[in-house]
Formats: C-alpha cells, sequence, structure tokens
C-alpha cells in the first residue's frame, strides 16, 4: 500500500480518457440524495467524494435483484465503481467468501468482481447511524478494494491497494509519488477526526462480539417489542451491503432465474408440507439479527454487518437496531 | 482450483418408470443425461422442466451412476406436478450435495435405523450401501413405521432384508388396517424388540419431524450418546450450494452442512425439530 497524488483537474481528464474503456459508476446528488450513477464526461465534475454515503449499498453491482443464472455468463465492458465508503467495501469481504467458495463458484458474481475496480472512498465525516468501528471497520479502505481516494483542497490522492488498483493507476497520466509526509499526516489527521465522531456517536453501541452474545441471550420479549413495528417489508435486507439470500426460480427449458430473497418475508423458510420455522413475526424478525450477529460470525471470517447503518434508515416502521442493541445492554 | 461449470444449471435426465408405492407416494426412475454419481444420504435438487424444483436423497443405491431413483410424496406444489409426470418426459437434476451417511464410521459396528414414512427413500439408499459393506458391519436392525399397512412403501424391500444375512427388518404402523397382524403403535415401540449392544453402535434416524424428535429422545433414554444418533434433516433447501439462506439452521447451511448431522451437532440449535 502506498500513495500517489494528481491534481483534481488532472484527475478529472484521466476519468474522462478512462470513460472509453471503462463504464463508471460515481455517486452523485440529486434531490433524493446520493447515490451510484452511471458517469458520463459531463458529470465528471459533479462526482461527490468523501462524504458518506450513497443511498444504495455496493452490493446491487454484483447481485441484481433478478437475473437469468441458465447460460454461462457473458463478457462485458469493464466498470469501475468510485466513491464506495468502507462500510461498503468491507460487504464486499462476506460476499466473496459466499459467492467465491470453492466448492461452488458462482461464475456471474466471480465476473462481476473481476471485471470491476473498487475504487474506495475515505469518509469525511458521519452521517447520523453510521456506525462502522464500532464493528472494528475503519472509516477509511486499506483491503478488498483496489485502490482509495481522498480529494483534499485541488489534489487527489490515491492510496493505491491492489494489485488490480496499481495497473490502473498506469492508465493515469501525471500521476506522482507523494513523498511529503506533510500530506500523508494530514490525510491522517483526517482519519483521526472522522474515527472521534464515530466514537463519540456510538459510545453507548456494544461492540460486534459482545452484540453477538446480547442477541444470542435475549429474551423473546425485547423481539416482541421491537417486531411490533415490522411490517415484513424486507426493505432493511434489500439495503443491507451483506444480506444476499435468494430464490431460484424455474422457467421453460430447465433455465433458473435468480431472484434476491429475504428472510423477513413470511414463507422464507417454508417447506412442502408447511411447516415453517419462522412463521411467527418476532422469530423471523430475530432471525436477521441471530444471522448477522451470531451465525454469520461462527462460518464466515468477514463481518455481516458492517455498520451502514442503512436499515435504521430505510425502515419505514422506525426500527432502530442500534437503539434495540443499546436496550439489551 | 476453481469449477468453470454453471452452478445452477441442472442435468436433464430422461423419466423412464413411475412407481407407485403408496397413495401418496411415487418412485421416479430417471436417467440421468450425464453419469451421475452421489453419496448415500447426499441429496439432490430435482426439478419439473418451467414448474420448480425440491430436495430429495436418492432412494437407490449409490453404487449405480447411470441410474437414480429418487421417491416423492405428493405433500406441495412442485411434488404435486411430479405426481402426475409420465415416462419419457425430461425432469432437471442438480447435484449431488451435501454430507451424506459416514459408512465408514459404521464399520465393526451395529447400525440401529429407525425410518419414518417417506423418510424410508434415504434409508433404503443407506441399506444399499449397507449391504455392499455387511462383511464391515456387525450387524444392521431397520425398524420403519408408517400410517397404516398401505402407507408402507418399498414393502418387498423387508422381505428381502429379513433373508440377508446380518439384516434384521421390523415394520409397525400407526393404525392397522383388516388382514394386518404386525406391530401397531409409533415406531419407537419396535425398540423394546430388538437386541443391540449401544456401546458399539450407531443409530439413524430420518422421518418425518414429529418423529425425528421422539425417536432421538427414546435413543437418548436407551443410553445412545449424542454423537452416536445420526439424524437426517430436512429443510427448504432450495440452491443447495450454502448460498441462498432458505436452508439456514442456527449456524448451519443444512445443504452443505448436512443434510446428515450427529445430534451432537445440532443439539444446541433452536427449533430443529420444526
Amino acid at each position: 500500500m502506498y500513495y500517489l497524488h494528481i491534481s483534481k483537474e488532472e484527475w478529472d481528464q484521466a476519468l474522462e480518457q478512462l470513460l472509453s474503456t471503462y463504464n463508471i459508476f460515481a455517486p452523485l446528488e440529486s434531490e433524493f440524495g446520493q447515490d451510484y450513477e452511471f458517469i458520463e464526461a459531463a458529470s465528471i465534475q459533479n462526482i461527490i467524494y468523501n462524504k458518506p454515503k450513497p443511498a444504495a449499498p455496493l452490493k446491487s453491482f454484483f447481485l441484481p435483484v433478478k437475473e437469468n443464472v441458465s447460460s454461462q455468463p457473458g463478457s462485458q465492458k469493464p466498470r469501475i465503481i468510485m466513491g464506495i465508503p468502507n462500510c461498503d467495501i468491507a460487504g464486499i469481504g462476506i460476499l466473496d467468501e459466499i459467492y467465491l467458495d470453492k466448492d461452488f463458484h458462482d461464475l456471474f458474481y466471480s465476473n462481476r468482481r473481476d471485471n470491476t475496480i473498487l475504487i474506495a472512498s475515505d469518509c469525511i465525516g458521519i452521517l447520523e447511524h453510521c456506525h462502522c468501528s464500532s464493528y472494528n471497520i475503519n472509516p477509511y479502505s486499506t483491503v478488498i478494494a483496489d485502490m482509495a481516494v481522498i480529494k483534499m483542497e485541488n489534489e487527489i490522492i490515491i492510496r493505491v491497494i491492489s494489485a488490480k488498483g496499481e495497473e490502473l493507476t498506469r492508465l493515469i497520466p501525471h500521476v506522482q509519488p507523494l513523498t511529503g509526509e506533510g500530506v500523508i499526516s494530514s490525510v491522517d489527521a483526517v482519519h483521526k477526526a472522522t474515527e472521534e465522531l464515530l466514537q463519540s456517536a456510538n459510545s453507548r453501541l456494544p461492540d460486534y462480539s459482545r452484540t453477538g452474545n446480547l442477541v444470542k441471550d435475549a429474551k423473546s420479549e425485547i423481539w416482541e417489542k421491537y417486531s411490533s413495528h415490522c411490517v415484513s417489508c424486507g426493505a432493511c435486507t434489500t439495503i443491507c451491503p451483506t444480506c444476499t439470500c435468494f430464490l431460484l426460480i424455474d422457467k421453460p427449458g430447465f433455465e433458473k432465474v435468480k431472484q434476491l430473497d429475504a428472510c423477513q418475508y413470511p414463507g422464507f423458510e417454508r417447506v412442502a408440507g408447511g411447516e415453517d420455522s419462522l412463521i411467527d413475526l418476532h422469530i423471523r424478525f430475530r432471525n436477521r439479527y441471530m444471522c448477522k450477529y451470531v451465525w454469520k460470525p461462527s462460518k464466515f471470517k468477514s463481518r455481516a454487518c458492517t455498520g451502514c447503518g442503512r436499515c435504521i434508515e430505510a425502515c419505514i416502521g422506525k426500527i432502530n437496531k442500534n437503539e434495540l442493541f443499546m436496550e439489551l445492554v | 482450483m476453481v469449477n468453470n461449470r454453471n452452478i445452477y444449471k441442472p442435468v436433464r435426465a430422461k423419466l423412464t418408470d413411475v412407481i407407485e408405492e403408496s397413495p401418496l407416494i411415487k418412485t421416479f426412475v430417471l436417467i440421468p443425461e450425464e453419469k451421475f454419481a452421489f453419496k448415500t444420504g447426499q441429496f439432490i435438487e430435482l426439478s419439473v422442466d418451467g414448474i420448480g424444483e425440491a430436495p430429495f436423497t436418492p432412494s437407490s443405491s449409490p453404487l449405480v451412476t447411470d441410474k437414480l431413483e429418487v421417491t416423492v410424496m405428493k405433500t406441495g406444489y412442485v411434488t404435486e406436478y411430479m405426481h402426475v409426470l409420465k415416462p419419457g418426459v425430461f425432469m432437471g437434476i442438480r447435484g449431488p450435495y451435501g454430507r451424506g451417511y459416514p459408512v465408514d464410521k459404521f464399520f465393526g459396528k451395529e447400525v440401529l435405523i429407525l425410518g419414518g414414512g417417506c423418510g424410508l427413500a434415504p434409508i433404503r439408499s443407506l441399506l444399499y450401501a449397507l449391504e455392499a459393506v455387511k462383511d464391515k458391519l456387525l450387524k444392521v436392525i431397520l425398524c420403519y413405521g408408517s400410517k397404516t399397512p398401505t402407507d408402507c412403501i418399498y414393502k418387498p424391500l423387508f422381505n428381502r432384508l429379513s433373508k440377508t444375512e446380518k439384516f434384521e427388518a421390523y415394520r409397525t404402523v400407526d393404525k392397522a388396517e383388516e388382514g394386518w397382524d404386525g406391530s401397531v403403535g409409533v415406531v419407537t415401540t419396535l425398540l423394546t424388540r430388538i437386541k443391540v449392544e449401544i456401546k458399539n453402535s450407531v443409530a439413524v434416524v430420518c422421518g418425518p419431524p414429529v418423529m425425528m424428535k421422539f425417536g432421538t429422545i427414546r435413543l437418548l433414554e436407551m443410553g445412545y450418546t449424542d454423537d452416536q444418533i445420526y439424524l437426517s434433516m430436512e429443510k427448504n433447501m432450495s440452491c443447495g450450494l450454502g448460498k441462498c439462506g432458505h436452508c439456514m439452521m442456527g449456524e448451519f447451511f443444512v445443504c452443505k452442512d448436512g443434510p446428515v448431522f450427529t445430534y451432537n451437532e445440532l443439539k444446541n440449535t433452536p427449533d430443529i425439530w420444526k
């Protein structure tokens, strides 16, 4: 890992040149907030840097809501996704473990991963529900992403993370090694400032392993209380960067269509005889917490909740999982 | 090394025969278009073209790779369609998936098998596998319960097993019918009739959830330890690949970590009998 820098003007020019080889997606602001958009030359100047966070999770680039998985995946124009907060980058960790599993390698997922360069964004400042650092995830990327970018005044500072990221820097003219310690310590200071904001906003929130034990030991009253506002809409799972459950639907010709599904929908675990271990709302509601904080942690190395806070923002029942955890403490 | 096969694509298999086992249960005989090997206790996803797929453990011998038998109870949307299929059509199969019965761990032991209803399907496959290695086993005892004598599947199997060296087979029914002079009662009632040396034995349980629950409880009362009891679990295994989440049972993906588990592995998992 090392740092490079380039002027903002030259960076924008480089992005314009890259458009001929890559499809570029980056966060833009609209009246509805910030989200990943397809970038054309005219919108390069409007790309948002270092401000948390796009409305959609990064997984939507790798796991379409619905896709036919019957034939071999076709080749596509390579793409660059920019402006990814580290909560989303960390979310890719568990998706990689699940979909790039050596026994059952998902070609559709792996093709998209191979075809995509991930440019992370160091978060400057936080949103109301951001809590990545409570789960040991930094508000800046040092792994999984290919490079990370931080805009400081009229300079773009690039942290090169992977070989794929290094390869991309060769396509960016005028990029220079960052030698002065001064800029790097300014970057460190920005990281520290965001970390302090996260810490003070979430000082009462239990950490990841403690949350797991609290969830495991919680009595049914707490699940009944919080699920009383749940309408099983599945917004929390749809918006979650790590929720990945799906359904295979059969089409004539033995074709399979893979569609995102969620344990919060009634009938998710129903078997043919009618048995359904998640039929009760509070048990179904609890299932998501058990999955993220108890079961997945015992099975995978990567975090199953990266503290992005989107499930809190998306819930129409205004259910705040962090309030639930703080009540359990 | 990464396999470049599309994990979601089924292999076509020609349906060559449909055997009526009981009013609700049929066995489908399939010839896959590609060689299809499985280990006993592993399961497959069997599909009706354009309708849907469902998980089943083959009921045929794992030693046969060009033909596959799957025994299906009519109990839901997909199986309703299966039950009207006639020989000549093509079905789809994916798999085999999961962890089957660890037959080599049964060597030198007595194997007690408790089966209920359609749960005899995976057990028949296991019995074929055990017959092939019977020299290495002390004995195999099958205790099987069905609702009525009419609901009993694979009737010729019991005759054959009772004539096979080292094998014993017992049947019971919940409700007798005219002409039935055998045992009446749930499957665990048969356990009073058998002789096993529990210390040197393993028990296999496969059947409806309620039978698995009470079968396991009875085996524990008899003195079987948690890791001597093998359970074949059934959940809504949809992808079979440990990805889709439908069959999660606590930390386990039943499709990948199971479907065969020891009771020891599952005893701390909530709601396993649901």
